[in-house]
């Protein structure tokens, strides 16, 4: 019951986000009747889950709107789109509400809107036909797949009929009287669709079915009018319009949204927003994205299922390595027996299949970013109005894949940069003609793989960022001092504005503002181990680059040694390697540097600084080359341990004192290894320089160390003696 | 008992000959005084699976009402033995309401349709009728795998 209730709230989201789609898709061509008609398809399926999960003021509402939306001129009346962008604000409200048990929202306001549209005089006419139409419905509910099989059979040109049986209450087997209405209609055809569904032990004395069948309606009535069992049979077509769910579209109707699903490929821009092109007319890629559910046969599982699953992956993983440390031994302890080359070969079969396992189990967590870009055109429109501005946006690389947990993590930092470059990064009409730009401002959202990362892009046209002024401003809300201020480059200027307690708007308007800086993307991104980028042009615009790993549950990274503990670092973020003597580290301005061929690279010190003298500087060190966006920086290491995939094992906010570590992980022997957090490590690293505070870095992970103690002993505790020494 | 009118066979309008099937003897002889007044004539009777499969065999009946739970061989299987090698048979299930799952079984593999114990005659009538009516789609098998 539970899972059938969340299915219902995650499908009613996607309707209401059709629902925004759809308006706005109406508002910028009014009178479409493609759209009005999809637009009441929408409605209409909403209102009929919502009736089935027992949701009546929804369905209801929902109800009224449809019946208001049959009228042959509301494809014209010019309150429609409005209407339908009120209406999904409240199912969206309702939804929620219902979530969460709350308190209904009100929905007069909509109801009287509504009743507006039907009748400008009166609106009573609204609830007669109501009830008219209420008696002749009876919603039915297919599947998913079913929904697809009839909708592709009905394009097809195939014969479906709609076949609703009724059982003889005296009938006291229901189920076996399914039974056989069920091989009766086997018998005529391919049954796309049934409900109950078969082998269902629901004692429902109703049975309905769609069947593609080339009999005439009137043998297939026959054929299920099964005595002592049937009391009545209705067939009728599934074609246009059927009480079904959700509505099959028509033949024609249905071919063209095939089409347009087909016709979104990963590269194709998709235009959507004010002002944009009337896409769909034109026959280009429709401006609605296409609704997630593919073409596929889809299933919908409970994403907490495939985290155990990939959680049981993560162990399978820490079982190989134990089993690896054991072969080890084994080697070590008897290094000429045969079976040892025996125990890698089946091991390196073993690490294969286990390889294949986690990327599979990973790629089930694969969402489509398209998901979370399709609340965008709404945002835009919105803020664009609030603001007085016209804005064009275009999205690109909405089929890129990313893990559901991170789309979700994005969600609100996403959400924020858009109204932020619409609000303030946008400029008004005359300010763009004034600089000589198109009075419409555009606003790009774009995803992209690249390597073993996910980048989302925000850029806009607008007028760009003045570092100078972040700058002022940063010094004026007493962020940093004049004399930090001055040493900053102009990439660390402008990460300023993602400092909490930044703001460069002169105003803080209702939307962009909302008491929330960008700070909001800065740690987020900290907490999904990724970065965030700014690249902007006076004048000419804005883009903030976000990139983000595929999943968060395992990494390959680069292990080291600092005073004989473990650590690692995502390996993606480490450049290169550089082998050194302490005698090579120099100290320019109170911080260490390292000539690197021609470049001087600045360090950065891990553990404490070990003190001068001859048998301290001959001593070997690693440094650990860090690229990150435009800033390079070295990381001073004991000792490198290798790399290797690390799962990693979630922290409880209790053993974390400290930022510095994202995470941690257990190796095959039982070793704790921690994984830092790059974004800590240059903040720390830039907040030091401008402190001026380098030497006195030293010990920067003293803090660090009872984590790694904690965790190995309950770890210890936990895993038994398994885990070996430690 | 209300008269029936008889029930006769499609191709040459001879009298339905019946195989009833079910260890207890007392509801063998109702269910046969039952079809009597069909019109319907029983030339044979079984008390266990295994010997309606060889009656079947024997007699070729045009219709097996089959009891669900018999000793040695239960109605289920040899409703499905009895099927598997003449595909044109017709067997009714008969059972008491708590065995529709076993009833769902029977129909899945090939029984022609169900009655309830106790069997009201006019029930079993409309069920003989439409068992019996000819409409071309008399051999299923469409049914058996689903």
């Amino acid at each position: 019951m539970t899972e059938l209730r969340q299915l219902f709230f995650e499908s009613a989201g996607e309707l209401v986000q059709k629902l925004n789609d759809e308006a706005m898709q109406l508002e910028k061509s009014p009178g479409d009747a493609e759209t009005a008609r999809s637009l009441r398809r929408t409605v209409h399926t909403l209102k009929g889950d919502s009736a089935a999960c027992g949701f009546r003021e929804l369905s209801e509402l929902c109800h009224e709107f449809e019946d208001v939306l049959t009228l042959e001129n509301t494809a014209a009346a010019a309150s429609v789109p409005e209407i339908a962008l009120r209406a999904a604000d409240v199912f969206a409200a309702l939804l929620e509400a219902y979530r969460k048990g709350t308190k209904l929202p009100s929905i007069q306001s909509l109801r009287a809107d509504i009743a507006r549209l039907a009748h400008p005089a009166s609106s009573g006419a609204v609830n007669a036909k109501k009830k008219k139409k209420k008696a002749a419905e009876k919603t039915s509910r297919w599947s998913e797949y079913e929904q697809l099989a009839i909708t592709q059979a009905v394009a097809k040109g195939k014969h479906v009929h709609h076949v609703v049986v009724q059982i003889d209450p005296q009938c006291a087997m229901p189920i076996a009287g399914r039974q056989m209405i069920q091989l009766a209609l086997a018998g005529l055809g391919e049954v796309l669709a049934l409900y109950p569904a078969e082998g269902s032990l629901d004692p429902m004395k109703r049975v309905e079915a769609a069947l593609v069948s080339e009999k005439p309606a009137e043998q297939i009535r026959a054929k299920c009018s099964i005595p002592t069992i049937a009391l009545n049979v209705r067939v009728t077509p599934l074609r246009a319009e059927a009480p079904s769910h959700p509505l099959p579209p028509p033949a024609s109707a249905a071919d063209s949204e095939v089409k347009d699903e087909a016709a979104s490929p990963v590269a194709a821009e998709v235009t959507a927003g004010i002002s944009a092109n009337d896409a769909a007319s034109t026959g280009e890629p429709a401006a609605a994205p296409a609704v997630p559910s593919g073409p596929d046969n889809v299933l919908r599982v409970d994403a907490e299922r495939i985290d155990s699953v990939l959680n049981l992956v993560g162990e399978l993983i820490l079982a190989k390595s134990m089993l690896q440390q054991t072969l080890l031994e084994f080697g070590q302890r008897f290094p000429k027996d045969v079976l040892r080359g025996k125990f890698s070969d089946v091991m390196a079969f073993q690490g294969r299949v286990l390889n294949d396992l986690q990327h599979s189990v990973m790629k089930i967590r694969m969402v489509p970013v398209d998901q979370l870009f399709r609340r965008f055109p709404r945002i835009v429109r919105d803020v664009g109005l609030q603001c007085g501005k016209e804005v064009e946006l275009m999205v690109r690389g909405g089929q890129t894949d990313l893990d559901k947990s991170i789309l979700d993590a994005i969600a609100e930092p996403l959400t924020h940069m858009v109204r932020n470059a619409v609000g303030h990064g946008i400029e008004t009409a005359e300010e763009r003609v004034r600089a000589g730009k198109r009075p419409q401002g555009t606003l790009r959202l774009g995803a992209y793989h690249q390597g073993n990362q996910v980048v989302i892009e925000v850029s806009d046209d607008g007028r760009g960022i003045d570092p100078e002024k972040v700058r002022q401003r940063a010094l004026s809300q007493g962020l940093l001092k004049a004399e930090q201020a001055a040493r900053l480059t102009e990439t660390e200027t402008l990460d300023l504005i993602l400092q909490p307690g930044f703001s460069t708007a002169e105003e803080i308007t209702e939307l962009s503002g909302r008491g929330v800086g960008l700070d909001v993307v800065q740690s987020v991104m900290g907490r999904l181990k990724g970065t965030v980028q700014i690249e902007t042009a006076r004048g000419r615009g804005t883009t903030f680059r976000l990139r983000l790993p595929l999943t968060l549950a395992i990494i390959r990274a680069l292990m080291f040694r600092v005073e004989q503990r473990l650590y690692a670092l995502p390996l993606n973020a480490v450049a290169e390697i550089a082998r050194t003597f302490e005698e090579d580290i120099h100290q320019v301005e109170h911080y260490d540097v390292l000539q690197l061929r021609n470049d001087v690279l600045p360090l950065l010190r891990l553990g404490s600084k070990p003190p001068r003298g001859p048998e301290t500087a001959r001593r070997k060190v690693f440094v650990l080359v860090i690229n990150s966006g435009d800033r390079k920086f070295g990381v001073i290491v004991d000792g490198l341990e290798g790399e290797g995939e690390l799962v990693i094992k979630a922290l409880d906010d209790q053993s974390i004192t400290t930022d510095l570590v994202s995470g941690a992980s257990i190796l095959g022997d039982g070793r704790v290894v921690l994984i830092l957090n790059m974004i800590a490590l240059m903040d720390r690293f830039t907040r030091g320089r401008a402190d001026a505070s380098g030497p006195r870095m030293a010990g920067l992970l003293s803090s660090v160390v009872p984590v790694a103690s904690s965790i190995e002993s309950s770890e210890m505790r936990a895993r038994g003696t398994a885990g070996g020494q430690a | 008992m209300e008269k029936f009118a008889p029930v006769k066979r499609s191709e040459d309008g001879q009298p339905v000959r019946y195989l009833i099937v079910d260890d207890s003897v007392f509801a063998r002889k109702n269910l046969a005084r039952m079809v009597e007044t069909f019109g319907g004539q029983v030339i044979g009777e079984a008390g266990d699976g295994v010997s309606a499969i060889s009656e079947y065999d024997r007699l070729m009946p045009d219709i097996v009402l089959m009891d669900i739970t018999m000793p040695q061989m239960e109605g289920i299987e040899a409703a499905e033995k009895i099927v598997r090698d003449h595909p044109s048979a017709r067997i009714v299930m008969v059972s008491s309401v708590g065995y529709q799952e076993n009833i769902v079984a029977a129909l899945q593999r090939g029984a022609r349709h169900f009655v309830q114990k106790p069997v009201k005659p006019e029930v079993l009538y409309e069920v003989i009728k439409y068992v019996m009516r000819d409409d071309g789609t008399t051999t299923r098998g469409a049914g058996a795998g689903a």
